[in-house]
């Protein structure tokens, strides 16, 4: 049986702001139903390289090549990049991930109004819907916007530091609806952490980045200090 | 007294400027709830500046080439000059954001002292029609023509599908820019073309309403309905009622107590937010505290409702005479009527005045009530007719009985005082007359009235036309209709 082509791949790709050559010759490949993190300290570049996946970054050199449209993947941002003065509901948050199939002249459709109620009962957060979105935990805010990309309908699953600035209980729980979601789903996850240990809980499959490069990780967790 | 249902009839006088009003404060507070989500609410006070600019701008250049002011293209090229400035100030504004350093707010706030500053050079470097220069600057919501009215609505509404279409792509942009890039397609061409909406409700705003008005509009009800709101959906339904809501009420106060409608609808939509905040405050606080507050409003409210001024019971006068005296002046204002006006002229050919002579608004006034009372079958005579100390209005009802019993004048005494008679030729007439029905035997008042009349000068060029319209509402509300 032939081998799905892979979703994303880099090929000796350069990556960088403005000239400035952050990450150096990356390879990568993301396969359908892959769950990756990616770990290293702050500031070593993994925000950088999820940032030219999804397009928002031109690659500076070498390729990139991504078999689903920008549209399947669903992006989940630090939800302390998000604007905290902003009036908006859990629910509402988490309708933005269908905005990209409803025509402006619409309601919001019952069909999307049924795959809503489902992510938020995949992220066993439903009875939060109705609150506002920056008055829940950190924890739950994280679930809520990882229900807010499934509605997207992903093929793979992009989290920034999705495990950062929540409390253990919360860091087990979103590891365990990353691994159901993949496992069961099928979704490929790639997510990025700052925090080797608790990565090692949730996958094997481990990408090091420090000093501008990017690697397989292989050595033992205490290798690294961060 | 006009009433607050009165002022929501289609007949009433000043409807369209009502409708106007409520117009901009529908859709403004959209614009501004937007601003606000993208922390630029600032640019909703220097846009506005600037389209000040353009038409200032505009009109010095108008008048540099020869064109000369109060001609119908006036409104137009000031129109253009607003739109001009606040798409290019836009722009500009976008591209700094985009490529300079230093913080967004500091730039809008050089921006504002800068549009300001030339707004001013521009009005003093055109030695012509400074006055209407600085009216149109100033914006009166309460003179909007019909054909302005329509343009209005027409811009503001489709600004306001634009807003209502795209709401999600706009509201998506301004949450999080980098799924509206996954999802759209595009994150700048959506804050693009939110800002061009913002900039044509700006510009045309501040032809029709002014500066103050529209940058009021576009803050304060969001602001308001932010503490009321948990989330999208209803933060913007709410500022827009909010708005609708501070824009009635402010125009009924603004009529009533005969304030200009701009600072009275900015003003009392200050309050509402204080108000707003301090009863969220309390009602964290205690149920107790809010009950009481909630009292003391009720109370407030109550106390502010001024009673209805009974029109003048004719039945009441009995068959004893009316001496009419002169109208007293106390605006402050020559209210000399033009020279050409044609009151003048039949006792002009009577030779009963010398020709140098020019009749005033108070002998309008008291002519027309000396007409009004005659209709009435009440018997009107002049009093300085058989006491010349009469010649001059006295102060009060005291001094003037006494005068009318000193010249042994029986029956009623009505005196009338002009506190106010103001219009700059561009805005409404103004107007605020007290009268006084005085038993000229006691010296008590028994009857008095304050009539404040807001009259627009639709049709009407001169002082002495709208003069007249003025005197017509003015006894209709003291006699009845």
């Amino acid at each position: 049986m032939a081998k799905a082509p892979a979703l994303v791949t880099f090929r000796g790709a350069n990556l960088g702001y403005e000239g400035a050559v952050v990450l150096q010759q990356v390879d990568l490949e993301i396969q359908p139903g892959d769950l990756i993190a990616i770990a290293g300290p702050n500031g070593s570049g993994k925000t950088t390289l999820f940032r030219t996946l999804l397009g928002f970054l031109p690659v500076l050199s070498g390729a990139l090549n991504r078999n689903c449209a920008l549209s399947e993947f669903g992006y989940v941002p630090q939800s302390s990049s998000l604007d905290a003065n902003f009036p908006i509901t859990a629910r509402e948050v988490v309708e933005m991930g269908g905005y990209g199939r409803v025509k402006c002249y619409q309601g919001f459709p019952a069909g999307e109004k049924k795959r809503l109620d489902n992510v938020l009962n995949q992220v066993g957060l439903s009875h939060l819907a109705p609150r506002s979105f920056f008055s829940l935990s950190g924890g739950q805010r994280q679930r809520m916007l990882i229900a807010r990309a499934l509605m997207v309908g992903p093929k793979i699953l992009i989290l920034d530091e999705p495990l950062a600035g929540v409390d253990p209980e919360s860091q087990k729980a979103i590891g365990d609806l990353l691994l159901k979601l993949n496992r069961d789903e099928g979704i490929a996850v790639f997510f990025s952490s700052h925090d080797l240990r608790m990565v090692r809980s949730v996958t094997s499959k481990v990408l090091r980045v420090d000093g501008g490069r990017v690697g397989w990780e292989e050595g033992p967790v205490a290798d690294h200090p961060w | 007294m006009v009433s607050f249902f009165e002022i929501l009839s289609p007949s009433f006088l000043l409807f369209p400027a009502l409708l106007g009003s409520a117009i901009l404060a529908f859709v403004c507070p959209l614009v501004g709830a937007h601003l606000m989500l993208r922390h630029r609410v600032f640019l909703g006070l220097t846009l506005p500046q600037v389209a000040a600019c353009g038409v200032a701008f505009t009109f010095w250049i108008s008048h540099a080439v020869g064109l000369s002011h109060g001609t119908g293209g006036e409104r137009l090229l000031a129109m253009v000059g607003s739109l001009v400035f606040t798409l290019v100030g836009m722009g500009l504004l976008a591209y700094l954001d985009r490529h300079a350093t230093g913080s967004p707010e500091s730039r809008l706030a050089a921006a504002y002292a800068f549009a300001s500053a030339l707004t001013i050079l521009f009005v003093v470097f055109n030695p012509a029609g400074e006055l209407e220069i600085l009216n149109l600057l100033k914006g009166e919501v309460i003179s909007l023509s019909k054909d302005e009215l329509k343009l209005l609505a027409i811009v503001y509404g489709v600004v306001y599908i634009g807003l209502v279409l795209f709401r999600r792509e706009f509201l998506l942009n301004s949450f999080d820019r980098d799924l509206s890039f996954l999802l759209t397609g595009g994150g700048v061409q959506w804050s693009f073309w939110l800002y061009v909406l913002c900039g044509f409700s700006i510009a045309i705003g501040v032809i029709m309403a002014g500066p103050l008005l529209v940058f009021g509009f576009m803050v304060l009800p969001p602001l308001a309905a932010r503490a009321l709101a948990r989330g999208m959906s209803s933060f913007l339904t709410m500022s827009s009622l909010i708005g609708l809501f501070i824009a009635i009420f402010g125009f009924y106060l603004s009529v009533r107590l005969d304030l200009p409608l701009g600072p009275t609808d900015v003003a009392f939509g200050c309050v509402m937010i204080f108000a707003i905040y301090a009863i969220q405050l309390v009602v964290r606080k205690s149920r107790g505290a809010t009950a009481l507050l909630a009292g003391l409003i009720i109370l407030g409210v109550g106390c502010a409702v001024q009673k209805a001024q009974a029109p003048l019971d004719m039945q009441a006068l009995g068959q004893n005479p009316v001496w009419l005296v002169s109208v007293r002046n106390s605006s402050g204002a020559d209210l000399r009527l033009p020279d050409n006006n044609p009151l003048r002229s039949l006792v002009e050919m009577a030779g009963k005045i010398s020709s140098d002579y020019r009749p005033t608004v108070m002998d309008l006034l008291r002519g027309a009530l000396k007409r009004e009372l005659q209709q009435r079958s009440v018997s009107v005579s002049f009093p300085e007719e058989r006491d010349a100390r009469f010649q001059s209005a006295p102060v009060d009802a005291q001094t003037a009985s006494a005068m009318a019993r000193a010249a042994n004048l029986s029956g009623w005494l009505l005196l009338c005082e002009i506190r106010r008679w103001h219009t700059d030729g561009r805005s409404p007439l103004r107007t605020w007359v007290e009268m006084r029905l005085v038993r000229i035997d006691s010296g008590v008042i028994s009857w008095q009235t304050q009539i404040q009349k807001t009259t627009p000068l639709v049709g009407a060029v001169r002082l002495d036309e709208v003069s007249a319209d003025a005197t017509k509402e003015i006894l209709r509300e003291a006699f009845g209709s």
